[in-house]
């Protein structure tokens, strides 16, 4: 439970951050360039080194290990698939359909909402999807830095040389990362607006 | 009612698109802007409802100035169909059609009542239609919903950017008239971009034919076709330009020209409505599906025989004895 | 556009600026001591890390790219299918979860930690090798054929090159969360630069963690930018254009 936990407010937390930041950048091609760039360097950090890095800073604060450093990482992981999701998405929707709520009057707030952001959720469900999977994963990793989760399971396994438990863990974390991943796919079918 | 005033749109300070274009549009006149791809006719078009910002010059819409009104409620009071019709594929087709209505914030009640005024208008029965989405549609039914959306909010002027430019030439004949019909009830004032002659003279009032942004010629069909002003012009239109203002009338405008050969009751004969395009009975003269064709009026009752001399006769009467029209 | 340029230098600048501010303080706290103390044990864990990536990534590349071929040849269309869904099911277990698996199977070792991550590398590469070749235009495949190149010269001359970038990106994927799961085989008795990272976890020493993160993020990071490049210049110019 802690795993979903962390795991769900974690995705939140990054939705409401990664959607409208997407958003904006399809306002600003130069600043969208640059911010997926600094995003897809952070997620090229494996996340036991960003742990590692992210332990020392936060110890200064009192918060080196357990549930803060583990949530931060899971939010910046996320950013890349979300943002660039979002961003590709809208920038995607067809340009006569955009040119088209121009011209008969819409503003652009009207736009966002009833056009260009319906069109665009398959590709940013499908962000949000991949966001989860990969947190589910990184979140059994940060087991290790006191964040408790299934990742303890495994790790408590090899301490103790239990195999048993070690592959219980790593089955049921296994489970419920493609258990949610088929779950979210369900949803990203059955929220699409039906006439995409 | 549509006043183009010294127009001009210059692009990354030296491309002229549009150059110095002068002309008006008077109420309830279709106007075809037509010309090659990049003759900027489009780019005038999109600056009557400011999609394109206007570089010198001005626009007057009802006497007022395009640039100082309000973009937003200046274009909602403005139809717009585009050629890949822009329905929002997320939405039903009456969300599609009613969305000027309900941005204006119209009632319930009225909007449903202008929904199935319009399907019936553009003939799709609105319960079979209200629920679906776009893509469940023809590409004609699309396009039909397109207009219908334009029309939605009843707007006195109309922007159409090759309608039909997308569909197969069948079904674009068929709308076509269709759309002829329905201006004909709504008598909207209205631009029309097409790169096609034949669509051109078909659909306009009047055509206004560009290039390289300048406006070559702005009169009615006949004109344009049986008085070229340039060379570029006479190109345009076509060393057919006869046969092709043929369609511009009607058995009905020959008769009422030149007198027909009496019918004698000997053998059967082809007939023809009084409504028939000229175009298709010189066709069907030339066809040898017959020598000659007796033409019939509403009634149904025999008022002569066509032949094609007398067809040679009504023409020549129209090019050389018409006075000239100006626009 | 001067300004929305502006604000994203601004935003650039910024990164760096957080990136050269954490190194100045590691750097002033001392933090690298154990890699300049101990330099012949940095090295130890460094090899013992590129040969645990090197092995399970060469391995996986020799075999996820002839078979991603393989699957795609029409004799084997049916078997795509499958394939396709067990490399996407595949690369949704959590890394941790298939050292596990590893572990409780080959036991403890780098044997077990370079099997795990030889299956766990050959999913994305075989992914999207299927993937490239597949997106190849039908139309173009058609016209070979119309003119008469046999199914290997179709295979070599076209969907390779058409597919190369797809299947270089799959490498890259690969590779970047190899070294990142290669930290994860000090667990499981694998070695490799996760025994400093580790252990500062275990001592709550600063000095080890960031002497075993920083070097995986800086292997990770130009790694990803290598294959980068690669996948600019082996990518053919006429689709490099035809990208744009």
């Amino acid at each position: 439970m802690e795993h979903v936990q962390l795991v769900g407010l974690a995705i939140i937390v990054s939705i409401l951050i990664g959607v409208p930041l997407g958003v904006y950048l399809t306002t600003n091609e130069y600043l969208a360039e640059s911010v997926l760039q600094i995003f897809s360097i952070i997620m090229t950090i494996p996340s036991i080194a960003l742990f590692g890095v992210m332990i020392p800073i936060l110890s200064t604060i009192g918060q080196g290990i357990g549930f803060l450093p583990a949530f931060i990482a899971l939010v910046l992981y996320s950013q890349l698939p979300i943002i660039r999701n979002t961003y590709t998405g809208i920038n995607e929707v067809d340009p006569n359909i955009r040119d088209a709520a121009k011209g008969l009057g819409m503003t652009t707030l009207q736009r966002l909402i009833k056009v260009e952001i319906p069109n665009a959720m398959p590709l940013i469900m499908a962000g949000v999807r991949t966001a989860t999977v990969l947190n589910i994963g990184v979140g059994a990793i940060a087991a290790y830095i006191g964040a408790g989760g299934l990742g303890s399971l495994i790790n408590q396994g090899i301490s103790r040389s239990n195999t048993t438990m070690v592959l219980v863990g790593a089955v049921v974390v296994s489970i419920l990362a493609i258990v949610v991943d088929q779950l979210l796919r369900y949803f990203e079918k059955r929220f699409t607006p039906k006439g995409i | 009612m549509l006043e183009f005033k010294n127009v001009s749109k210059i692009y990354n300070g030296n491309k002229k698109a549009v150059d110095h274009v002068n002309f008006n549009v008077d109420e309830g006149e279709l106007v075809v802007l037509l010309g090659p791809s990049g003759c900027g006719k489009t780019t005038l078009l999109r600056m009557v409802n400011q999609l394109e910002s206007i570089t010198e010059g001005d626009i007057h819409l009802n006497n007022k100035s395009v640039k100082e009104s309000n973009k937003i409620e200046m274009r909602r009071k403005i139809g717009y169909v585009i050629q890949s019709n822009g329905l929002f594929p997320n939405m039903t087709i009456e969300k599609n059609v009613m969305i000027v209505p309900d941005l204006l914030g119209w009632d319930r009640k009225k909007q449903l009542d202008r929904f199935n005024y319009l399907m019936e208008l553009i003939g799709l029965h609105p319960d079979e239609y209200r629920k679906r989405y776009p893509h469940e549609l023809s590409g004609g039914q699309q396009q039909r919903v397109g207009v219908a959306r334009a029309l939605a909010a009843d707007p006195p002027v109309m922007l159409m950017d090759e309608p039909f430019g997308a569909l197969d030439p069948i079904i674009r004949t068929k709308i076509q008239d269709e759309f002829l019909q329905i201006q004909k009830e709504i008598k909207k004032t209205i631009l029309f971009v097409s790169h096609d002659i034949d669509e051109a003279v078909k659909m306009g009032d009047k055509i206004a034919l560009f290039r390289d942004g300048q406006l070559q010629q702005y009169n009615h069909p006949f004109e344009i076709l049986h008085r070229p002003a340039n060379e570029f012009v006479s190109e345009f239109v076509g060393q057919d330009r006869v046969l092709k203002s043929t369609s511009l009338y009607s058995v009905k405008d020959l008769v009422d020209s030149v007198s027909l050969t009496g019918y004698q009751k000997a053998g059967s004969v082809q007939t023809v409505q009084e409504d028939t395009s000229l175009r298709i009975v010189i066709s069907k003269l030339l066809n040898q599906e017959a020598e000659q064709l007796a033409v019939e009026d509403t009634k149904g009752k025999i008022k002569g025989i066509l032949t094609l001399d007398l067809v040679e006769k009504f023409l020549y009467k129209q090019i050389k004895e018409t006075p000239k029209r100006t626009g | 556009m001067k300004t929305k340029k502006r604000i994203a230098w601004i935003v650039k600048i910024l990164f760096w600026l957080i990136v050269i501010t954490f190194f100045t303080w590691t750097i002033m706290n001392d933090m690298f001591r154990p890699i300049v103390e101990d330099f012949g044990e940095f090295t130890h864990l460094l090899g013992q890390h590129i040969i645990i990536v090197f092995i399970s990534g060469l391995l996986a590349i020799l075999i996820s790219i002839p078979l991603g071929i393989l699957v795609t040849r029409k004799s084997f269309q049916k078997s795509e299918f499958w394939i396709v869904n067990m490399a996407n099911l595949g690369q949704t277990i959590p890394s941790l979860a298939v050292l596990a698996l590893a572990m409780g199977f080959l036991g403890i070792g780098m044997k077990a930690a370079i099997v795990a991550l030889f299956i766990y590398s050959l999913l994305p590469i075989l992914q999207n090798t299927i993937a490239g070749i597949r997106s190849v235009d039908k139309n173009t495949i058609d016209a070979a054929r119309g003119i008469g190149l046999t199914p290997f010269q179709i295979l070599i001359k076209i969907e390779l090159p058409n597919a190369a970038s797809s299947i270089i990106a799959g490498i890259r994927t690969a590779l970047v969360i190899n070294i990142g799961t290669a930290a994860l085989a000090y667990l499981i008795g694998g070695g490799g630069l996760g025994a400093w990272i580790f252990t500062g976890i275990r001592l709550f020493d600063n000095a080890f963690l960031i002497s075993g993160a920083v070097p995986v993020t800086l292997l990770a990071i130009l790694v990803d930018y290598f294959f980068k490049i690669m996948q600019q210049v082996l990518v053919p110019k006429g689709l490099r254009l035809a990208k744009k």
